[in-house]
């Protein structure tokens, strides 16, 4: 199914499919763009590249409580909190959605399945949109990631300077096309054309990475590599592949609930046991673990990177340590042929 | 790349391959470029080689003194390029009894200001190739032709208040200084939210820190976050809780901010390094007006030997806490 | 289908508490109606108290108790400081279990020489039991056993007395110095297994205790001429989820609360040694 708007009419879309649940998009939150849900008078920048942290958020939110407790005397009673209502994500670009799919061999592919991300999977329709235009950074291109367009979307948008394509990919999307009534026209014929964008060029050399990187967990290069780290977390909070995560409880001794919230194996307390021993001390050993696990570890069990060429940790990184410096330490660059 | 420029590298780069030859220092902190002309990252040269790498322009943003506290554990003695925050950084962990004197070399840079590729990317419209810079002015390179650009305006939000470009302690100056600048606007925003009514304030930061992933970049950057444990990890007494709740955010910065009173540089490297854009030097600069106006002006970093006004105590002290 | 919370606790109520040492204490833990979950050896469980939060232990009961699940517990973070503070009747949060558990079908038939230090026997004694439980499916059983004093050591009771009366089974008890009223050796466990001389024909020998002890024990039992294959440990590591998703317990592409905590030195030896 295929429909059109046009983009002065999109604000009418967005109101009301926040009336059906809460719709997350591309909103200008300060000085940066993030998902956030749809509220009147919300300014929305579908201009942007990319967010400036990845929309996995919806899917493993920063903080999600899922359990209440109460104790009195010896009584302890833990309730379960049920993921909340059906959300509409409109926005998410096709690197993006790729990443929620290698979450998804975590989270629902590897056993046992996480039942708070499946709910909030199977509870979210996802409108994705391709990009009109990449930023020095992204590089999703190296990923097998076509910008035009997301396999993995229940609907695929696609902007023009006056209007807004939607096209349906799955039942749910059907639906929810369906559903917005007049606000869209048909356009069975409609497609946009446009040029293609252009994504950067870093001259990687992936395949046979993961095999090579087995023979270098001692090799001298992340000597030099971790230097630079200053041990925060920038990387793994806007990476849209980084899931590791922390289970905390959050109030007093007579109630309070229990989340799980993002964690970053880039802090020294992360592996940190009760006694003080680490097995990741310094900040060599979590630099190294954490491109490990994107580029030889999760290849292991998936068979394929746990990057998409987002660019975030390109952008974001405080020293410009990223994951494309990490990949040329580490053999990944094309040796050119003469 | 600007002839002017090559010159000050090759300067700077034979002032220091000398001492790094020679066995002055074993290692010089410095700056290296990223994947691209505008991005720099640290550079830790150890051979000649390694100084090939050297780079000095206006994107040399990472404030390199911090990295002093890992290095001086693994070298003798460590050289580091200093601009004016990097010094005044140094000064501060050297206040704080984080790094000896006797076993660091700094190498002064005048600052020129770094200036922020997002604002240079934008005035261009198109992509940006490359700049030049001349007369206060940057002249911006795209694919259409050129375009110039008042520098003061293209400048990094962290470097438009900075008064001190020149560094406030230095072994060898390698380039010549440049003087003090004039700031008017240093506490301009900090005036702005004066002006608010705390319920305004409060919500004000309320939506600022609501953005706060925890990530502790600002910590991690902060040259006066040296702590070898921050109360944010400390598990006995647990202070610092994991969830996403304005108390917990607020804990965290506040706390952080107080902790900085007095202490806190300006560099502005906190707020460089969020990846969500909160307005964290305010904060700092909040906390340095007012002990500017209660005790008198001090400008943390300037001069090691000055105690920070709120770790000496003398009897004409403001009581101010108590008079509110 | 809709699958259930994997963080989600279940309730339990501790029956009783024991004191073994000033840092260690025996919690018996019951389910709803009797055990909590059906296990085997070397499993771990996921004990909570809100408001500190949650954290894993190894079961030190054999799955042939039926009556309850048994904790070792030192006191030396939030959540087993917390666990030390309850009193019988109160209630937890429990879930599990979690692990790979000691390969007992592996075992059947040889001999086995169980080399425990301080609380590394808690996990141990799960195995034990459940050897002692199948008594005919195993070989020889050697027991080495050592803590800091006399006063260190977890069931002292069990250690001293029940388990030598066990058939084929014999029992060396060692501590780190000289203590009034102490008839047994003295010495670091690794020396005493050096000492002892076990040889390796069909025998596997299963280690746990502080890291330090386990490194010169692997060193001892090398000299003995036990191949890696023969000899068992098991790992502990920090954990939150038990299910390998959320990303702290691995050793390469491996996650110790799933894949382990019980590894052979032979899978060790192929793993990054980050634990």
């Amino acid at each position: 199914m295929k429909k059109i708007i046009a983009r002065e009419k999109l604000p009418e879309l967005w109101a009301h499919l926040s009336e059906q649940g809460p719709l997350f998009l591309p909103i200008q939150d300060g000085p940066v763009v993030l998902f956030q849900p749809w509220f009147e008078g919300a300014e929305i920048n579908l201009d942007a590249v990319n967010s400036a942290v990845s929309p996995k958020d919806l899917f493993l939110p920063r903080e999600e409580t899922f359990m209440h407790y109460r104790c009195s005397g010896k009584q302890l009673e833990m309730t379960p909190v049920e993921p909340g209502e059906p959300v509409t994500a409109f926005g998410v670009h096709p690197c993006d959605l790729k990443a929620i799919e290698l979450l998804d061999r975590v989270f629902l592919g590897q056993e046992p399945p996480d039942a708070l991300y499946q709910q909030r999977r199977e509870n979210t329709t996802v409108i994705a949109l391709s990009c009109s235009a990449a930023d020095p950074f992204c590089f999703c291109g190296d990923f097998g990631v076509d910008p035009a367009d997301a396999p993995g979307a229940d609907i695929m948008a696609h902007l023009s300077d006056d209007s807004m394509l939607f096209e349906s990919r799955t039942e749910k999307g059907a639906a929810l096309l369906e559903q917005a009534g007049d606000l869209l026209a048909d356009a069975p014929e409609e497609t946009f054309s446009r040029e293609a964008v252009q994504t950067a060029d870093f001259n990687l050399q992936l395949e046979g990475l993961a095999e090579n990187l087995k023979d270098r967990f001692d090799d001298p290069a992340w000597d030099q590599l971790y230097k630079s780290c200053l041990g925060c977390g920038v990387c793994t909070y806007v990476c849209p592949t980084c899931y590791c995560f922390d289970v905390e409880d959050f109030g007093h001794e007579a109630e309070g609930e229990r989340f799980r919230c993002w964690d970053s194996c880039m802090y020294g307390h992360f592996t940190e046991m009760a006694g003080g021993h680490n097995p990741r001390p310094e900040r060599k050993e979590r630099v190294r673990q954490r491109f490990l696990h994107k580029l030889q570890y999760y290849p292991e069990i998936h068979d394929e990177i746990a990057c998409v060429g987002c660019g975030r940790c390109l952008r974001s990184c405080p020293v410009n340590l990223d994951i494309v410096q990490a990949i040329k330490a580490l053999g990944g660059e094309k040796i050119e042929k003469r | 790349m600007a002839e002017h420029n090559l010159e000050q590298i090759e300067k700077i780069r034979e002032a220091v391959k000398q001492d790094l030859l020679g066995g002055r220092i074993d290692l010089l902190l410095g700056w290296e470029k990223g994947h691209y002309w505008w991005q720099s990252r640290p550079l830790f040269a150890q051979s000649e080689e390694d100084l090939e790498k050297l780079a000095w322009d206006s994107f040399c943003a990472v404030n390199l003194s911090r990295y002093l506290l890992e290095e001086l554990k693994e070298h003798n003695k460590v050289g580091v390029l200093v601009k004016g925050c990097d010094a005044r950084a140094f000064n501060r962990l050297l206040q704080d009894n984080m790094v000896p004197r006797d076993r660091v070399i700094l190498y002064g840079l005048p600052c020129p200001g770094m200036l922020d590729y997002d604002r240079l990317a934008a005035e261009a419209g198109s992509v940006l190739l490359s700049i030049t810079e001349e007369n206060g002015q940057v002249v911006l390179i795209t694919a259409e032709g050129e375009a110039k650009a008042d520098r003061d305006e293209m400048l990094l939000d962290k470097c438009r208040g900075c008064i001190y470009p020149d560094p406030a302690v230095y072994d060898q100056m390698l380039l010549p200084p440049q003087g003090e600048k004039e700031s008017p606007e240093r506490f301009k925003k900090v005036e702005e939210l004066e002006a608010m009514s705390a319920q305004e304030r409060f919500a004000y930061w309320e939506k600022e820190l609501s953005r706060c992933l925890r990530c502790y970049a600002c910590r991690q950057a902060c040259p006066y976050c040296s702590c070898r444990e921050c109360f944010v990890e400390q598990e006995n007494p647990r202070w610092q809780g994991r969830a996403y709740q304005p108390s917990e955010n607020f804990m965290f910065h506040l706390i952080r901010a107080y902790h900085g009173a007095g202490r806190c540089i300006d560099c502005g490297e906190c707020e460089r390094s969020c990846p969500v854009g909160i307005s964290l030097q305010e904060l700092n600069r909040k906390l340095i007006k007012d002990i500017n106006e209660l005790y008198g002006d001090y400008e943390a970093g300037l001069d090691a030997e000055l105690e920070p006004p709120l770790l000496t105590y003398r009897p004409d002290d403001p009581a101010a806490f108590s008079e509110k | 289908m809709k699958s259930a919370n994997l963080l989600m606790p279940h309730m339990a109520t501790i029956l009783d508490i024991t004191e073994e040492t000033p840092d260690i204490k025996t919690l018996r833990v019951v389910g709803k109606e009797g055990l909590p979950f059906d296990f085997m050896p070397g499993q771990c469980a996921m004990l909570s108290v809100p408001p500190v939060g949650e954290a894993i232990f190894s079961i030190t009961s054999s799955p042939t108790c039926r009556e309850c699940l048994e904790f070792s517990i030192k006191d030396v973070g939030s959540v087993s400081g917390a666990l030390h503070c309850l009193v019988p009747g109160q209630q937890i949060g429990i879930r599990g279990p979690y692990g790979n558990g000691f390969p007992v079908d592996e075992m059947k038939g040889k001999d086995l020489l169980f080399i425990g230090g301080g609380i590394g026997l808690a996990p141990l004694r799960s195995l034990i039991g459940y050897c002692f439980d199948h008594r005919q499916d195993f070989g020889h059983i050697d027991i080495v056993y050592g803590a800091r004093s006399p006063a260190d050591m977890i069931r002292k009771s069990e250690v001293r007395e029940t388990w030598r009366e066990q058939p084929d089974t014999s029992v060396y008890l060692t501590v780190d110095a000289e203590f009034p009223d102490w008839d047994g050796n003295v010495g670091f466990v690794p020396n005493y297994v050096s000492e002892l001389a076990f040889t390796p024909e069909n025998r596997i020998a299963i280690t746990c205790g502080p890291p330090i002890m386990i490194k010169f024990v692997l060193q001892a039992l090398d000299k003995l001429q036990f191949s890696p294959e023969q000899v068992i440990t098991t790992l502990e590591m920090r954990m939150k989820c038990g299910v390998g998703k959320c990303g702290r317990c691995n050793l390469g592409p491996v996650y110790v609360c799933k894949d382990g905590p019980v590894f052979s030195l032979a899978e060790l030896n192929e793993l990054p040694a980050e634990y």
